[in-house]
């Protein structure tokens, strides 16, 4: 199994959590070793993870998990539990720092992999609008200008090499 | 004695051919029976007026070597194209369909399909003002081409930047060939057609793209608000835009959009010389990163990427808490001197030495810089409202191309000639006046 760049830069996050079948994970290995620029993205994305993994977990108490894992079932149905008022404001403090937590982190991990996908598509995606307001010029090229730009849709879905980086 | 007969035979057919060829070459170029301005209005109107379908032959550096790409060609009036990519094996199958409204881009192989906005959306098209200001036109003749005759014209730009040779077809105005020429690398891009059909009524459903079953359509509007204003287009994006203090000579600022792509907010500014454009991206730091491939350079200090694709050179730097990107088909210094201009302070201290240069108060300075502007424009507007007692709005119109001169010299009761006499003096004085673009220190 062989990986374009696109491609292989693709599946960098789920490679760096073994996510990966053992023929992806193969190629992704293939892949990284060829291509500088992967190998500097799987550095950057591990480094980022690994700090995201330092952050503290907020550990929830006891009541919160006995409350999740008591089965409905297990419960008389007719009968109300009651709880004192403290140990249920524990239980939705736990799950709202667990949410709290959850909504810090994802823009930090989906800005990073932005960041990431934006430094691969950026000169494309200005190239493909410098050579499309170039139509407006007089006595411009249209089949050279449609070649261009068909060039860097391609990169912009991820189906293709940034362009430069075939004459790197 | 045959062979010295024979041998004495060559000697005098190489020297006959020698002197006709130097005759050929003392020879002054042909004149063309139309002027070449007219031969450039002919090749603007063609496509509004006629259909064709032929097959085109590229020549460019792609991908880092030189290529040659083929593509079946099919235009219909006044502004409908069809391509379709023939070869080499990469693009082999690939189909651009642009109906005038919206362009479509199809690639079988992954079916996957790719609208975009138009690119014949063109407000310039029809108005060759701002490219007969800068640069030299030149009728080198008539030439044949597939058989047909066609003009050739020249042309080469007043400042640095790539000359164009066009071949216009005599009957129909259509350009059969274009050769494009680097000062620094020679020739660039040729494109020619190696089989063209006119007198055709193409039908309209051929432009007309239909999604093949199954296909991925990406969405390629980037573009989200037009505006003719760095300041307006500044609060639509929420970052603070740079104006290009100084550009190669004849480049004036005609227009800037607010682009969105994902979460990437860019901002996008062009200058046009009348004929090539340069562009200018600008998003906030950090926002996108650099690429890891092209060439390190440093640009006002900072560090940077030069990226050579070829036909367009492109340089990625950060300035001031942006992320800027410059694409352009002028030369690498030339590009590199661009980019070297954002220096942090010199903003204030440009508008105090132009509006004293100038003789024109700081404030219209300013206000022109927020219009997008460089210095160099704002000297010549303003030397030129001076030289022609018109206020400076109507001149920078007429700098900008968008106030032709014919126009102008009615307005102001002068004929043609004289106004643009005045015109020649009043730029040449604003050029030893204002700022010029210097070549970054190696």
């Amino acid at each position: 199994m062989t990986l374009n760049h696109a491609r292989a830069s693709r599946l960098l996050s789920a490679y760096l959590d073994r996510e990966l079948d053992a023929a992806e994970t193969a190629a992704v290995q293939e892949h990284l070793l060829d291509c500088a620029v992967c190998r500097d993205a799987y550095d950057r994305l591990r480094a980022t993870k690994a700090l995201l993994g330092e952050l503290p977990v907020a550990e929830p108490p006891a009541e919160f998990w006995a409350a999740v894992r008591t089965p409905q079932r297990a419960r008389p149905a007719t009968v109300a539990v009651r709880r004192p008022v403290f140990g249920r404001r524990v239980v939705w403090a736990s799950a709202a720092a667990i949410v709290a937590l959850a909504l810090a982190t994802t823009p930090l991990v989906k800005g990073t992999i932005d960041r990431l996908h934006a430094s691969e598509i950026g000169v494309d995606l200005y190239v493909r609008q410098h050579a499309q307001a170039m139509s407006a010029e007089p006595f411009v090229d249209r089949a050279y200008l449609g070649l261009m730009t068909g060039d860097a849709d391609l990169v912009l879905s991820g189906d293709a090499t940034p362009a430069g980086a075939a004459a790197r | 004695m045959s062979r010295l007969r024979l041998g004495r035979g060559l000697v005098a057919a190489a020297t006959l051919v020698l002197l006709g060829a130097g005759a050929n070459l003392a020879a002054p170029v042909p004149q063309l029976p139309v002027t070449p301005d007219r031969v450039l209005q002919l090749a603007l109107d063609a496509p509004r007026l006629i259909d064709y379908e032929g097959t085109k032959i590229i020549t460019v550096l792609r991908n880092g070597r030189a290529e040659t790409v083929t593509a079946a060609e099919f235009h219909k009036r006044p502004n409908m194209t069809r391509l379709e990519y023939l070869s080499p094996e990469d693009v082999a199958g690939r189909l651009i369909v642009d109906d005038g409204a919206t362009e479509w881009h199809y690639e079988p192989r992954l079916n996957l399909a790719f609208d975009g906005p138009t690119m014949d959306g063109d407000p310039l098209r029809g108005n060759l003002s701002l490219l007969h200001r800068n640069y030299r036109v030149t009728g080198l003749g008539s030439e044949e081409v597939i058989g047909r005759q066609a003009y050739v014209v020249l042309l080469e730009p007043n400042g640095p930047g790539v000359s164009r040779e066009l071949w216009v077809d005599q009957a129909t105005g259509t350009v059969l060939r274009t050769e494009e020429r680097d000062p620094s690398r020679g020739v660039v891009l040729t494109t020619y057609f190696s089989r063209i059909s006119f007198s055709l009524n193409l039908p309209a459903a051929y432009f007309r793209f239909r999604l093949p079953a199954g296909a991925r359509v990406f969405q390629m509007l980037t573009t989200t608000a037009e505006s003719a204003s760095p300041e307006a287009l500044a609060r639509q994006a929420g970052f603070p835009v740079l104006v290009p203090p100084v550009l190669p000579e004849g480049y004036t600022f005609s227009g800037g959009a607010v682009s969105r792509f994902g979460s990437l907010t860019s901002v996008y500014l062009r200058y046009s010389d009348g004929e090539t454009l340069l562009s200018l991206f600008e998003a906030p730091a950090g926002s996108i990163g650099a690429p890891a491939f092209g060439q390190p350079v440093r640009v006002g200090g900072q560090p940077g990427r030069f990226v050579d694709l070829g036909y367009f050179r492109v340089v990625i730097w950060e300035q001031r808490g942006l992320h800027l990107t410059a694409v352009g088909t002028v030369p690498t210094d030339t590009l590199m001197a661009i980019a070297g201009q954002f220096v942090s302070g010199q903003e204030q201290a440009l508008v105090h030495t132009v509006s004293e240069k100038a003789a024109v108060d700081p404030e219209i300075v300013g206000r022109l810089r927020s219009q997008g502007l460089t210095f160099t424009e704002i000297t010549r507007a303003v030397m030129l409202s001076q030289a022609l007692q018109v206020d400076v709005p109507t001149a920078v119109q007429f700098l900008q191309g968008r106030l032709p001169a014919t126009r102008l010299a009615r307005d102001l009761g002068v004929t043609p000639d004289a106004l643009q006499q005045t015109v020649d003096g009043a730029l040449h004085r604003a050029s030893s006046v204002g700022p010029q673009l210097t070549p970054p220190r190696r």
